[in-house]
């Protein structure tokens, strides 16, 4: 098992920018990361996200592509 | 000086070649002559169908056999180029290499042409369908103004005359944004009401397929054909097709007609309000009832619609993110797909929370409304290179300020459409937006065309110099 740091970007959330390409990258999520943080404020523990899950799909009428 | 054939919708044409008045093969002349015309400046389409005309022949072959099939029979129609067809190309807007898409009919493309239609052509794309300028498309009310998008090559070539109408895709706004920018009908069916099979995903709970039109008549006659249940859609709901054109008869007498006043009416253009204004005046004096409410959660849907299509459609080009494709991306494309890196599956998830949310918050409008009405965009179409517009007398990003009031509904999955409804003082388009509940689209084209017969804004052409090769009828 390797005793390298992680790197935050490299490995956590597997970008391999180059430095400058990951500053602009950045940059440009900056007003996306704004609108983003409103999220993270909310209390929603009690919210059904609108995602669901159905494991009867596959077995609908036709559906066997 | 009589109308160009071209500049005519399915609802003036079907008859005529129904009856033997006018064939498919002189109808697609017009377009293919106008394409020919024009289309050097605007640049919609990216591939003309070499077999339109022998399409044509062989529907009014089938007409002249006594077997016509519906009012698309002989039309021609432009498919945007994220649509896979068996006979032309797919490059969904891009040259990156190494990218194939097969040749097969999407749902929507099959459904089409076992209705009879032409289709003439594939109209260009926003890459990937990643943004909202289509370049290098130009507006035809002004060339040097972008047509919005995803679906700006549908746009254009519908605005301009070249085929009778177009089929897009919508997935924050992509048709009703370069509807109401190129002055003609968009309309964003219920998620799960039309087939995606064959559509090249861009994020998959977000995108809806859906026509551009000359008319709300003929947007319910490309809604009547592309609506119902396939099973290779893991979305599509096996729920009843109702016949569309019937509730075009009943009027708006004793409509609620719901004006959500928060976020759809914050900073936008004064042409943009007044004209939205005038329209609700003119429903009301119709016979209808105006609601006005509020949904405050909307100040969470900039961040939910963010988050989710960014995250989805990064993990749709994740293997080619990796090999470095995206290199190869429009600079614009390449940004939004590598960034969609840096939301984490946490963000994404509370993204849906708020989904769910604002769900519900419209599920509790409709208690006391039928129809939601209001601006499609802020502003009307901006010029080519700009990435910020002046509103209110404050700059405001294009990104974020021009799919606004669109994006809501792609969140809800609700139905919306936009039609025409004026010009601000640049003679550039400006849209009204209706939305329904769920599968309530007969109730949607039922307002948009009441409110549409009260003006002439559809039979306004833009003003493109061309010589008049075309056919006249």
């Amino acid at each position: 098992m390797s005793d390298t740091p992680l790197d935050p970007f490299k490995d956590l959330l597997g970008v391999d920018f180059t430095p400058e390409r990951l500053q602009q990258n950045l940059e440009s999520f900056r007003p996306v990361l704004d609108e983003i943080r409103k999220l993270r404020a909310l209390d929603l523990a009690d919210v059904h996200p609108a995602v669901i899950f159905e494991p009867t799909a596959p077995y609908r009428r036709g559906a066997d592509r | 000086m009589s109308t160009p054939l071209w500049a005519r919708p399915i609802e003036w044409l079907a008859p005529r070649i129904r009856a033997g008045k006018l064939s498919s093969e002189s109808l697609t002349e017009a377009c293919l002559a106008r394409i020919a015309d024009v289309d050097g400046d605007l640049l919609s389409f990216i591939h003309v169908s070499a077999t339109a005309l022998d399409q044509a022949r062989e529907a009014d072959a089938q007409i002249r056999r006594g077997a016509w099939r519906g009012p698309l029979h002989g039309i021609p129609l432009g498919i945007k180029d994220n649509y896979f067809t068996a006979d032309m190309p797919t490059t969904v807007g891009s040259k990156a290499p190494g990218l194939e898409y097969p040749l097969r009919d999407s749902a929507s493309a099959a459904r089409l042409r076992a209705a009879g239609a032409v289709l003439i052509g594939k109209t260009r794309t926003h890459e990937f369908a990643w943004g909202n300028v289509t370049p290098p498309v130009r507006n035809p009310w002004d060339l040097t103004r972008v047509p919005s998008g995803s679906s700006g090559g549908s746009g254009a070539a519908v605005s301009a005359g070249l085929c009778v109408a177009a089929m897009g895709s919508d997935t924050g706004g992509s048709i009703r944004m370069p509807a109401a920018a190129c002055g003609v009908v968009g309309l964003k069916p219920t998620f799960g009401r039309a087939s995606r099979d064959g559509i090249v995903p861009h994020s998959w709970s977000l995108d809806h397929p859906g026509p551009l039109t000359r008319s709300v008549t003929d947007a319910a006659h490309l809604l009547q054909v592309l609506a119902g249940y396939d099973p290779a859609d893991p979305a599509c709901q096996d729920q009843p097709v109702p016949q569309y054109a019937e509730a075009l008869r009943r009027s708006v007498r004793g409509l609620r007609v719901g004006v959500c006043r928060n976020h759809f009416f914050e900073h936008i253009q004064e042409d943009v309000e007044a004209a939205v204004e005038a329209a609700i005046h003119d429903l009301a004096a119709a016979g209808a009832k105006v609601v006005e409410f509020r949904i405050p959660n909307l100040e969470y849907g900039l961040a939910a619609i963010f988050a989710i299509e960014l995250a989805s459609s990064t993990a749709y080009h994740d293997l080619s993110l990796r090999d470095g494709l995206p290199a190869h991306f429009q600079p614009d494309v390449r940004t939004l797909v590598e960034m969609g890196r840096f939301v984490t599956a946490t963000d994404y998830l509370k993204a849906e929370q708020v989904r769910a949310v604002l769900i519900q918050d419209f599920r509790n409008a409709f208690d006391h409304v039928d129809v939601i009405v209001g601006p499609t965009t802020p502003i009307t179409a901006w010029k080519s290179g700009e990435w910020t517009v002046k509103v209110a007398g404050k700059d405001q990003s294009v990104l974020s300020v021009s799919w606004r009031n669109t994006f809501p509904y792609n969140l809800a999955g609700l139905p919306a459409i936009s039609v025409p409804c004026g010009f601000d003082r640049d003679g550039l388009p400006i849209g009204l937006q209706i939305a329904a509940k769920p599968f309530d689209e007969a109730t949607l084209l039922r307002a948009a065309h009441a409110y549409e017969r009260r003006h002439d804004w559809k039979d306004s052409m833009p003003p493109l110099d061309a010589p008049s090769r075309a056919a006249s009828a």
